[in-house]
C-alpha cells in the first residue's frame, strides 16, 4: 500500500484550499474568546454578610484585638500577645513588657498556635479507647481513686514542672483529699542536677536565674543557652545587651567561651570555642574549678586526670574568668551532679552569686526531680504504685525505659493521661482526659519567683475539653471552671503580695489591669547568704579512656522535647546548624566521617549495649573528632499524619519514614548517671549501614571561601560576611568592608524616587543567634505553605526568610556566622528588569513589589535574583488550606496559587495597616511603630525596621553606622537591607592550641 | 473532513455564541465587573428612607468605616436603637390611630412585616428565643487578592457616595461603580492632581497599595 501524502511534511501546504489552517485557528480562537466573554458575564456567586446581633463593645469587624496570655510551648513561661481577628487568633507575639521574654518569642512558641486549630486534637475524654462524657469519666476515675485510698494504695501524679500556682494549689488540694498521693515532676529536657547540686552545696534546692546581661565573661560548657537550654528567649535577650561593641568602654562587650562536644547554635556565636569530646569538656571544667578555688585559697578534694588542653590554656581561661570576677558566669548543660557541683564551685569563687547568678528571684521554669523520677520507675517495676496520673509529659516517649514503663502502665489499676492529643503514653493509659489548648482556657504561671503571669482564653473551646486545673478540680468534687479557680487563687494569694494593693475592694480594677498587662510582679525578697560546702567528687572513671566514640544527644530549637510533633511548621524549620529539615541526623566531624567512609546522607548504624538505631550522617565542620551528635525530640508516632503533607503528584515521596515517624527517637539511648538523666553516651559503636537517605536540607555548602576557579574571569567578589575582632575594631574601625557601590555597570541610570517613606531594614549580624524565630514568625504571618520533605529535597522550600549559616577561617580559627537573608528590596532590582508582565515593580516607598495576580510564572525573576530569595509555587500546597487548620491563615495576606512567584515584602500588610492607622490619626508613621513579623519576633532585637528617609529614625542611624555594609554590594543593586558586621571578642590565642586531630584532643575552632 | 462542513459548524457555533451574548448585551460588562448588581435582600430595607428622608448618617450604622478595613454592617442591636420604638411606618400608625378613634376602639400597635424580621433576629421582646444574625447579601465585592481599607478614604474626607453612588436615593442598594482596578487608579490619579475637598492628598498608585 502506498504511503498517503501528508501535507506539510512531505509536501508544502496547499495554498489554494478554500479553508486554510490559519482560518481554522482564527475561527477557533474567536469562538473561544466569545465563549469566555459569554461565561464571564455570569454573576459571581452570592456572598452573604452576617453582622453581629448585639454589637461587641470595642470590636469592629476587620480590626485586630490583642489579648495577653502565656506561651504553652514549654515551661519557660514567656508572656505573649494574641492577635485576634474577628474572633480567631491568627498570630502570637512576645509581650514586649513581659520580664521573661521582653517581646521575643521562639520558633516553637510561634508555631504552637497551630495546636489550637489541630483537627486531630481530642474533643472529648476517652475511656478504654471509647469516647465518654466528663460526668462518666469523673465518676469512674473518682471511684478508682477512692478504692485505692481505701486500701491505702499509692497514686502518683506525674507532671512536667508545674509553673502555674493555681494548678499547684489544686494539686495540693487533690493530694490532701486522696491521701497517699505523691506528686512527681520531671522535665523532658532534664536539668534537675542544677537544683540538686545547689541543695548539696548551699542547702537550698533552687534553680538560679542566670543573668547574662550582667556577665562580662561567660563560660558555657555544653549549655545551648541561646537555643534550647532552660529559657532561651530570655537568655538571648539578656546576652544581646552585653554584645554591643560600640559601647564607650571595650570592657562592656562580654567575652563568651563555649566548650562543647558538638557544634551548637550557641557555640557558633561564641568568641572562643573549644570542641572537645565529652570527657574533655568535663575534665577542663574540673581543672578550671580547681584553679579558681586555689586562687581563693581552697583546695578542691578532687583527683582529676590531666586536662585535655595545654595547662597554659586552662590558666588563661581561669585568668579571664578571675579577672572579671563578680561579672563572670559559668553554666553547664550537662545534667550530672558532679558537673553542676563544679559549676557552683566556680560561680561561688568567682563571686557570681548575687551578681550574675541570681537567687533572689530564682527560676521556677524547670524544677523537675530526676531522683524522684528514678524512684518512681523502681516503684512501678516493683508494683508499689496503684495509680498513675500523667499530665504535660509523655513518659513512654521521654524516658529511656519508656518501653518497659508502657507495659507496666498498661497493667496498672488506674492510669490516666491528661493530654490534648493521642501520644505514646495515651496508647497504654485507660483514661485519657482531653486537655484544652492554653489559648482556650484560663491559666497562670510563675516563671520566676515573684513574677506572675495570667493567661486568658483567646478562643472558645473547639471540643468538650478541660484544662488541667479543671480536671483536678472535678476530681476534688469542685466545679470545673478554670476562670473561677485562677481568679480565686489570685484574689486570695497573689494580689495581697503585689505592691500597691491594699484591700480586696479594688480586686476587679486590679484584675483588669493585670489582664491588660499580662503579668504582675512582687518586690523581690532579700538575697540569701550562702556558704559553700563541696561534696566529694571523683573523676577516677576518666583514667580509663573510652573504648569508642561518644554520642552527645541534644534538643533542637524547633522540636525541643518532641511534644510539638503535631506541628509541620517545626519539622520544616531547618536545623540552625545542619540546615536539615524533616529529620534528625548524626553529626560527625569530617575526619570521623572520612574514617567511617560515610558522606552526607549515608545511614550510620549506631549501637550501644544491644540497642541499635540508624541515622543519616551530616558532616559538620567544627564538630569534634570521635564524637557523634544527634537530636532528640524526633521519631514521635504523632507525625504519621504528615506522610502526604506535600503536593500529590506522580513523583511525590512521603515526608515520613515507613513507620510514620519523622526522624528517629533517641530517648532510649539516654543514660542515667547516678540519679540524673544524661545526654552523653560513652563508647558507642558506629558503622556505616550501606544505605543512603539523602537529606532534605536548605543549605548544603557552608564555606564562605569562593575558589578562584569558580569565579568568572575578571569577576570580583566582595566578602559576604564581614567580621572583625573587637581590638581591631576599636583601633581601626571596620576594615575589609566592601564599598557600598562599584563604579560603572549600573542597571539603571536613575534611582526610583521615594518622596515619602522609604522602608529599610538593618540586620545586626553580631546579635543574630540563628534561633530561627523569625522564620517561623514569617511563615505564620505570610501564609507560607508547608511543602513536605520531598519538596524541600528538591530545593522547593517556600520560606521567604532563611538563615544562612556560614563558616570562615581566620587566623587558624573557624568562625561561624548566621545571616538572615530575605528579599533585599533592591533599588536597582535585577528581578524587575526581566519580568515580561511587570508583575514585580518598584514602589515609591522603596519596596520591590510582587503582584501575585499579575504573575504568569515565567520564573525569570528568580533566576536573575542574586540573593536567591524568590520562591515559586510549583503546586497548590494542600496543608492548612482546608479543614480546621486553615483558620491559622492570616486574613490580610493573599493565599498564593500554583504558578505564582512570591517573596518577602517587608510584611507590606503591616506597613499598610500602620500607615492607615497613622493617617486616621492625622500624623506621620512614628519610628518603630511598624514592625514586620521577623523584626517583632527577634529575641535579641537583631533586626531594625523603619523609614530610611527620616534621618531621626533608628534604621537611618544604623544605615550610617560604621559597621553597616551591603551583601553583594559589588553588583550595584542598591539593597534596602543593611547588615552590621560581626565583631568578635576572642581572647584565647589559637596558636597555642595545636589541633591534635584524631586523638580526640583539643581542637581550637 | 470536508472544509465546508467545518466552516458551517464554526459558523453555527459562532452564531450560537452571538445569540447567547445578545441576550446580555443590554447589561453588558467585561468579565468580573458587577456594576448594577442589585441583589434581593432578606429585609426590604430602604436606604432612601433612612439615609435620604430621615437623614441618618452613614457611619451611624456602618460605624467601623472610620476605624477598620471594613465599614461593616450594623448589628441588629443598632437597628433596635430606634426600632425598639418604631414598629411600623409613621403614616400607617397615625392612620390606624385615627381609624381606631373613629371606630371608638383602642388603636392596634402595627408591626411592619419587615420590622418583625428585625425583632425575630434580636429575639425581641421575648428574649428567651434564640437570636440569629440577618443574612444580608453583600453588594460591593472585591476579589480576594485586593486589599481595600476604608480608613484612609474616610479620614481624608471622601463622601461615601463617591464610590457607593447616591445610596440615599436607592430603595435597594445597587452597585454603581465598576470597582475594577482602572476605576480605582483613575480616581487615585485624579486625586493626586486635583486634591480632595481642595486639599492636596497623596493617593498611592503602587501595586502594593492593594495587592499583597
Amino acid at each position: 500500500m502506498a504511503a498517503p501524502k501528508t501535507p506539510g511534511i512531505t509536501e508544502p501546504f496547499p495554498e489554494d484550499e478554500p479553508f486554510t489552517r490559519r482560518d481554522f485557528l482564527e475561527m477557533a480562537g474567536f469562538s473561544l474568546a466569545a465563549g469566555l466573554l459569554g461565561a464571564g458575564c455570569r454573576r459571581a456567586p452570592v456572598i452573604q454578610a452576617l453582622p453581629f446581633v448585639v454589637p461587641a463593645e470595642g470590636i469592629a469587624p476587620g480590626e485586630a484585638v490583642w489579648t495577653t496570655a502565656v506561651c504553652g510551648a514549654c515551661t519557660a513561661g514567656c508572656g505573649i500577645l494574641v492577635k485576634n481577628r474577628d474572633g480567631r487568633p491568627v498570630k502570637l507575639e512576645g509581650n514586649p513588657r513581659h520580664p521573661v521574654n521582653r517581646g521575643g518569642l521562639c520558633a516553637a512558641g510561634q508555631a504552637s498556635l497551630l495546636g489550637l486549630f489541630d483537627e486531630r486534637r481530642l474533643g472529648a475524654p476517652v475511656i478504654r479507647g471509647a469516647t465518654a462524657t466528663w460526668g462518666e469519666f469523673d465518676r469512674q476515675v473518682r471511684e478508682k481513686l477512692q478504692g485505692i485510698v481505701q486500701r491505702s494504695g499509692k497514686v502518683v501524679v506525674l507532671t512536667r514542672t508545674v509553673t502555674s500556682p493555681t494548678l499547684q494549689s489544686m494539686l495540693d488540694r487533690f493530694r490532701s483529699l486522696y491521701p497517699g498521693t505523691e506528686h512527681i515532676a520531671y522535665d523532658p529536657l532534664p536539668v534537675s542536677a542544677i537544683p540538686d547540686a545547689h541543695l548539696s552545696t548551699f542547702g537550698v534546692r533552687v534553680l538560679p536565674r542566670y543573668r547574662f546581661e550582667r556577665a562580662r565573661a561567660i563560660a558555657a560548657f555544653e549549655a545551648d543557652f541561646l537555643g534550647t537550654w532552660l529559657s532561651p528567649v530570655q537568655f538571648a535577650a539578656d546576652y544581646a545587651t552585653g554584645r554591643d561593641p560600640d559601647r564607650s568602654s571595650p570592657a562592656d562587650m562580654s567575652w563568651h567561651l563555649q566548650v562543647e562536644s558538638r557544634l551548637s547554635l550557641t557555640g557558633a556565636k561564641a568568641d572562643d570555642r573549644l570542641a572537645l569530646p565529652p570527657q574533655g569538656v568535663e575534665l577542663l571544667l574540673a581543672h578550671l574549678a580547681q584553679d579558681i578555688a586555689q586562687r581563693r585559697g581552697h583546695l578542691l578534694p578532687i583527683a582529676v586526670p590531666a586536662p585535655p588542653v595545654p595547662s597554659e590554656e586552662v590558666k588563661r581561661i581561669a585568668d579571664l574568668l578571675w579577672q572579671h570576677r563578680g561579672r563572670s558566669l559559668c553554666v553547664a548543660g550537662i545534667n550530672t551532679f558532679r558537673i553542676q557541683v563544679l559549676i557552683n564551685v566556680l560561680n561561688f569563687h568567682l563571686d557570681a552569686y548575687g551578681n550574675t547568678v541570681d537567687l533572689s528571684r530564682p527560676s521556677r521554669q524547670h524544677l523537675g526531680d530526676d531522683c524522684a523520677l528514678r524512684r518512681l520507675a523502681a516503684d512501678l517495676r516493683q508494683g508499689r504504685v496503684d495509680g498513675l496520673i500523667v499530665w504535660g509529659v509523655n513518659p513512654v516517649y521521654d524516658l529511656p525505659e519508656g518501653d518497659e514503663l508502657a507495659r507496666i502502665i498498661a497493667d496498672l489499676p488506674l492510669s490516666v493521661d491528661i493530654t490534648p492529643r493521642l501520644d505514646e503514653t495515651t496508647q497504654v493509659a485507660t483514661f485519657v482526659a482531653a486537655e484544652s489548648h492554653p489559648l482556650e482556657s484560663w491559666g497562670d504561671s510563675e516563671p520566676l519567683e515573684g513574677v506572675f503571669s495570667v493567661s486568658q482564653p483567646a478562643h472558645p473551646r473547639f471540643g468538650d475539653t478541660r484544662s488541667a486545673v479543671e480536671v483536678f478540680a472535678a476530681w476534688c468534687g469542685d466545679h470545673p471552671d478554670g476562670q473561677r479557680w485562677v481568679r480565686e487563687y489570685w484574689h486570695r494569694h497573689i494580689l495581697s503580695r503585689l505592691a500597691g494593693i491594699k484591700s480586696t475592694a479594688d480586686f476587679e480594677t486590679t484584675w483588669r489591669r493585670i489582664l491588660l498587662d499580662g503579668f504582675a510582679e512582687t518586690s523581690p525578697p532579700a538575697f540569701p547568704d550562702l556558704s559553700l560546702r563541696v561534696p566529694e567528687l571523683s573523676f577516677e572513671d576518666f583514667r580509663t579512656p573510652p573504648s569508642g566514640p561518644a554520642l552527645v544527644l541534644h534538643p533542637t530549637p524547633a522540636m525541643l522535647d518532641g511534644s510539638l510533633a503535631y506541628n509541620p511548621f517545626l519539622f520544616e524549620l531547618p536545623d540552625p546548624v545542619t540546615k536539615v529539615t524533616w529529620d534528625n541526623t548524626l553529626q560527625l566531624s569530617p575526619t570521623t566521617a572520612n574514617r567511617l567512609g560515610v558522606q552526607d546522607g549515608d545511614v550510620v548504624r549506631l549501637g550501644k549495649s544491644g540497642r541499635e538505631v540508624e541515622l543519616p550522617a551530616a558532616i559538620v565542620e567544627g564538630h569534634p573528632d570521635d564524637v557523634a551528635a544527634a537530636a532528640i525530640g524526633f521519631g514521635r508516632t504523632e507525625s504519621a499524619r504528615f506522610a502526604h503533607i506535600g503536593p500529590r503528584w506522580l513523583f511525590a515521596r512521603e515526608s515520613t519514614n515507613s513507620d510514620g515517624t519523622v526522624g528517629v527517637n533517641l530517648s532510649p539511648l539516654v543514660e542515667w548517671r547516678g540519679d540524673h538523666r544524661c545526654w552523653t553516651v560513652e563508647s558507642i559503636n558506629l558503622e556505616p549501614s550501606g544505605i543512603r537517605k539523602p537529606l532534605a536540607r536548605t543549605q548544603e555548602y557552608f564555606d564562605l571561601q569562593v575558589r578562584d576557579r569558580l569565579l568568572p574571569k575578571g569577576a570580583h567578589s566582595e566578602p559576604v560576611v564581614v567580621a572583625t575582632d573587637l581590638d581591631t575594631y576599636r583601633q581601626q574601625g571596620l576594615t575589609g568592608a566592601p564599598a557600598d557601590r562599584r563604579e560603572g555597570d549600573d542597571l539603571w541610570s536613575e534611582d526610583h524616587p521615594s518622596p515619602g517613606y522609604r522602608w529599610a531594614l538593618v540586620v545586626d549580624l553580631n546579635l543574630c543567634t540563628g534561633c530561627s524565630a523569625c522564620i517561623t514568625a514569617c511563615n505564620l504571618e505570610n501564609n507560607i505553605p508547608v511543602v513536605g520533605r520531598d519538596e524541600v529535597y528538591r530545593n522547593r522550600e517556600m520560606h521567604w526568610l532563611r538563615i544562612d549559616r556560614y563558616l570562615s577561617r581566620r587566623n587558624d580559627r573557624l568562625e561561624f556566622t548566621f545571616m538572615p537573608m530575605m528579599c533585599q528590596q533592591c533599588a536597582h532590582a535585577p528581578c524587575e528588569t526581566v519580568c515580561p508582565v511587570l508583575a514585580t515593580v518598584h514602589s515609591e516607598e522603596g519596596l520591590n513589589q510582587q503582584v501575585y495576580n499579575r504573575c504568569v510564572g515565567t520564573r525569570y525573576c528568580a533566576n536573575n535574583c542574586p540573593y536567591k530569595v524568590r520562591r515559586f509555587n510549583w503546586f497548590n500546597y494542600p496543608y492548612a488550606r482546608t479543614g480546621r487548620e486553615r483558620l491559622i491563615l492570616n486574613p490580610d495576606v493573599t493565599v498564593r496559587t500554583r504558578g505564582v512567584m512570591e517573596k518577602c515584602t517587608f510584611c507590606v500588610q503591616r506597613i499598610m495597616a500602620g500607615k492607615a492607622r497613622a493617617k486616621t490619626e492625622g500624623r506621620p508613621v512614628a519610628d518603630g511603630e511598624i514592625a514586620p513579623a521577623c523584626v517583632q519576633s527577634c529575641p535579641t532585637r537583631a533586626l531594625t525596621f523603619g523609614d530610611w528617609n527620616n534621618p531621626e529614625s533608628q534604621v537611618a542611624r544604623l544605615m550610617n553606622h560604621p559597621r553597616r555594609y551591603y551583601v553583594l554590594s559589588e553588583l550595584n543593586v542598591r539593597p534596602a537591607v543593611g547588615y552590621l558586621a560581626v565583631v568578635r571578642n576572642p581572647q584565647l590565642e589559637p596558636g597555642r592550641n595545636p589541633a591534635t586531630g584524631e586523638s580526640g584532643g583539643a581542637k581550637h575552632v | 473532513m470536508n472544509s465546508r462542513i467545518v466552516t458551517v459548524l464554526l459558523a453555527v457555533a459562532l452564531g450560537f455564541e452571538l445569540f447567547l451574548l445578545a441576550g446580555r448585551l443590554s447589561v453588558f460588562h467585561y468579565p468580573g465587573i458587577h456594576r448594577d448588581y442589585e441583589p434581593d435582600q432578606p429585609i426590604r430595607f430602604s436606604h432612601r428612607l433612612h439615609a435620604g428622608e430621615l437623614g441618618v448618617s452613614c457611619q451611624y450604622c456602618h460605624y467601623a468605616a472610620g476605624r477598620s478595613r471594613y465599614a461593616g454592617l450594623p448589628p441588629t442591636g443598632i437597628c433596635m436603637n430606634c426600632h425598639r420604638f418604631v414598629a411600623a411606618p409613621w403614616g400607617a400608625q397615625v392612620a390606624e390611630n385615627k381609624r381606631a378613634e373613629e371606630e371608638k376602639r383602642a388603636p392596634r400597635q402595627l408591626k411592619s412585616d419587615q420590622i418583625i424580621k428585625i425583632y425575630r433576629s434580636a429575639a425581641f421582646p421575648d428574649s428567651s428565643q434564640p437570636r440569629f444574625p440577618i443574612e444580608w447579601v453583600k453588594v460591593h465585592n472585591l476579589p480576594d487578592f485586593v486589599w481595600f481599607d476604608h480608613r484612609p478614604h474616610v479620614s481624608v474626607g471622601l463622601t461615601c457616595q463617591k464610590c457607593h453612588g447616591p445610596v440615599e436615593t436607592m430603595e435597594r442598594v445597587r452597585q454603581v461603580a465598576d470597582l475594577n482596578m482602572g476605576w480605582c487608579v483613575n480616581c487615585h490619579r485624579d486625586s493626586n492632581r486635583s486634591g480632595v475637598l481642595g486639599k492636596p492628598v497623596h493617593a498611592p498608585t503602587d501595586c502594593a497599595t492593594c495587592h499583597f
